[in-house]
């Protein structure tokens, strides 16, 4: 008797240690909030209504859509990505609060793609996302300040910023149209002063600067810039806003006859702002001839072998979206948000998250036509821009068939010119990294 | 109620929240020191509409006043925040004085325009000032928590501790007031401005003190709300304006009390959108017009049936039983 209560015993603590270590060995090393064994949870904050909604609203879900295409090949390494989309209608408080719901009710592992400047510095300094080791991945915005790692010790940059873009037009204008009388309009928030901070690194000195205040573009501001512009006889008009401070500008100089040449800056050509802010579908007719800086190819290049993937996936998985630089940009950053999801591992954490795009982001694929910039030391992406002439249809098409890089850093460094060096797309769209 | 009664009550009260907050989840304390602000906001409505009888559509305006001087101080003259806070509640206030001087000839719409212009106008000098650093903003912090609280005190907690004993001391000072001689002026005022001047009330003087204070508690709010959000004109706009009076209307105009109900509606009603959004679908038609539809149906039912809001309706409801 006392033999065999021995043994059953000796079997229930057997059967408690294979318990416990079959029940250890289900549980993640390093079980991360946003992470379970079957979805990684991220969240974007963007302007999905409001008066900024009309372009950038298709960011999110295009976005999302490309994260529906990974998930139904198989996820990464096995998860689905469930992308939250929040409505911040480009109001910096909204973003805080939307921000605050992502993290503390949603639960989010990341913040990606969030959008506009202000409001991610409201989010940076308010909810304090560093602190609290939230990375914020490849914030739509291209103010430099965020590149600074010290400040902003979880957040990576993707686009070039306002400065590089500045420092390369300044560039293509000494180079191509050095004696023309040059003019220039900036927004007058940091978007316009970190490009006039480029402009004066670069060496360009303009005849007429005009500064708007954002909110306030209207017809009417138009008729005084254009008006400021044609009485200093500017040959060369840099439109350095965003889309529909641009589209008032092209708008009202064509209605008056005034014609100058054209330079964009690539924040306010996208193509579906400019119609919808002057109300006409022909409206790109206005851009035909002006001269363009852009990272990325063209949403309508379709021998782009990124532009062609991207638009696969937009006509099968993004609801009839009508695919544009907003859909496309919104597509490269999940591609380099599955690739660093990836390259951080199997179960993947915050800091291993923020550790793989610093140790591997400089070899990640993306649409843009330059490099990456990641490192230990640097949290900038793309680093250079390409100048192309805008056709009828307002396609920025390559005057000469190649992509020369304008590349350069945002603060004091030379612009270097380069032959377009990015890697390519992987196979079918989906990474295969590690 | 006894002063020193009142005292016991608002420190106890006090405390009770403080030691709440301990408990509570994050993102719901941060919520938590939301609704005192806006409380504090509903209150400089009250003070003003309730008390004295002067409509404003402006106060979010006062806030951007409050929420500004603070900021500038903190960034230029790096104040220590509580000192922060003292100016842009005198700050507000020099400038409700400025107004009131002014309001003080005008009545009904005429000051309702008054109000609603600077409430309008006001956040657009943030664009004509570089100092004020446009649609960007301004950088107002409160810092991290002392170390000494534990790394379980996080920042929403230290940021809602903050909120809380200041709008307590804001809202002790407030009732006070309103229950002394000024507050009584004031009712007298409201009631009959013609019968006040000939029992001896100084119209203009009262009316011009009433805009001053209201702006201070104003002031106040913004400062703390600058602090926990955003000092940027996007921050202050007519829509804050708007939302305090609502919270007011809700809450009913005259009571102090029910100003905590009217923010607590403020800060539910975009998350109770959100839930019903998400079961409907989630479509940007009705997550974008939502919560302004279920705000002009509370409005509506307030104004037809407790005119004068909740607790006013159960204050007279015991009056009647009694």
């Amino acid at each position: 008797m006392i033999g065999s209560k021995r043994k059953g015993f000796g079997v229930i603590i057997t059967a408690a240690i294979a318990t416990s270590a079959l029940l250890i060995s289900a549980i993640p090393a390093h079980a991360e909030v946003g992470v379970s064994s079957s979805e990684i949870k991220l969240g974007i904050t963007v302007p999905q209504t409001g008066p900024a909604a009309t372009g950038y609203s298709k960011v999110a879900p295009a976005m999302k859509a490309y994260f529906a295409y990974v998930n139904a090949n198989g996820g990464v390494n096995g998860r689905k990505i469930n992308l939250i989309i929040k409505d911040d209608k480009y109001i910096p408080q909204e973003a805080i609060n939307m921000t605050n719901e992502l993290i503390l009710k949603d639960k989010v592992m990341a913040i990606v793609g969030a959008l506009g400047t202000a409001n991610n510095l409201a989010v940076a300094s308010k909810v304090q996302i560093a602190s609290r080791g939230v990375p914020s991945l490849f914030v739509n915005t291209g103010f430099s300040g965020f590149a600074d790692k010290k400040k902003f010790p979880t957040t990576f940059a993707l686009f070039p910023s306002y400065a590089m873009e500045a420092k390369a037009i300044a560039t293509y204008l000494k180079e191509n149209l050095p004696t023309a009388k040059t003019c220039v309009l900036l927004q007058n928030d940091d978007f316009g002063a970190d490009a006039a901070a480029g402009f004066k690194t670069g060496g360009v000195t303009f005849t007429e600067t005009v500064k708007y205040v954002s909110g306030t573009q209207s017809s009417a501001t138009g008729q005084t810039w254009i008006g400021k512009f044609a009485a200093a006889k500017c040959e060369v008009v840099v439109l350095f806003g965003v889309g529909t401070a641009n589209a008032i500008a092209l708008g009202v100089a064509a209605a008056g006859g005034y014609k100058p040449q054209w330079i964009l800056g690539s924040v306010g050509s996208d193509v579906t702002t400019i119609k919808a802010t002057l109300n006409n579908p022909q409206a790109t007719a206005l851009m035909n001839g002006a001269i363009g800086a852009s990272w990325a190819p063209d949403s309508a290049d379709l021998t782009d072998e990124y532009v062609k993937q991207f638009r696969e996936i937009n006509t099968t998985y993004n609801a009839g979206a009508v695919f544009d630089n907003n859909v496309m940009v919104g597509m490269n950053e999940g591609l380099l948000i599955v690739q660093a999801l990836r390259a951080a591992g199997t179960n993947p954490t915050r800091k291993s998250l923020i550790a793989a795009i610093e140790k591997k982001g400089s070899t990640f694929a993306s649409a843009g036509y330059s490099t990456l910039a990641y490192s230990k030391t640097s949290h900038v992406g793309q680093t250079g821009f390409w100048f192309g002439k805008y056709n009828l249809a307002g396609e920025l098409k390559s005057v000469d068939g190649k992509y020369t890089m304008y590349t350069t850093d945002s603060a004091a460094g030379p612009v270097v010119k380069t032959e377009q060096n990015r890697l390519p797309m992987p196979a079918k769209g989906l990474p295969s990294n590690s | 109620m006894h002063s020193l009664r009142r005292l016991f009550l608002f420190i106890f009260s006090t405390l009770i929240l403080l030691a709440l907050s301990l408990k509570i989840e994050e993102l719901r304390v941060y919520q938590g020191a939301q609704i005192a602000i806006y409380a504090l906001g509903i209150s400089s409505i009250v003070l003003l509409t309730g008390y004295s009888g002067q409509v404003s559509l402006g106060n979010g305006a006062f806030m951007a006043i409050g929420a500004y001087t603070a900021a500038l101080t903190q960034i230029h003259w790096h104040l220590p925040l509580f000192f922060t806070f003292v100016v842009g509640t005198f700050s507000a206030a020099l400038a409700g004085a400025i107004l009131g001087g002014g309001a003080a000839r005008l009545s009904g719409p005429y000051l309702a325009g008054a109000t609603l212009a600077l409430a309008v106008g006001l956040p657009t000098l943030a664009n004509q000032f570089t100092i004020l650093n446009g649609e960007t903003g301004l950088d107002y912090t409160s810092g991290t928590p002392p170390t000494w609280f534990g790394e379980s005190f996080t920042l929403y907690k230290w940021f809602f501790w903050i909120v809380l004993v200041n709008v307590m001391l804001m809202m002790f000072f407030v009732r006070n007031i309103t229950s002394s001689r000024y507050g009584r002026t004031w009712k007298a005022l409201r009631g009959n401005p013609v019968a006040a001047q000939l029992s001896g009330i100084q119209v203009g003087g009262s009316k011009v003190l009433a805009f001053t204070i209201s702006a201070g508690v104003a002031g106040l709010a913004g400062s703390l709300l600058g602090m926990i959000g955003f000092v940027g004109p996007t921050g202050f706009g007519l829509g804050l304006s708007f939302a305090l009076v609502t919270g007011a209307v809700l809450s009913g105009v005259t009571s102090l009390a029910g100003s905590m109900l009217g923010a607590v509606v403020l800060v539910a009603i975009p998350e109770l959108a959100s839930v019903i959004a998400h079961r409907l679908g989630d479509t940007e038609r009705v997550t974008s017009n939502l919560p302004g539809l279920i705000m002009s149906t509370l409005l509506i039912l307030t104004v037809l049936f407790t005119p004068n809001g909740p607790a006013e309706q159960i204050r007279k409801h015991k009056a009647r039983k009694q």
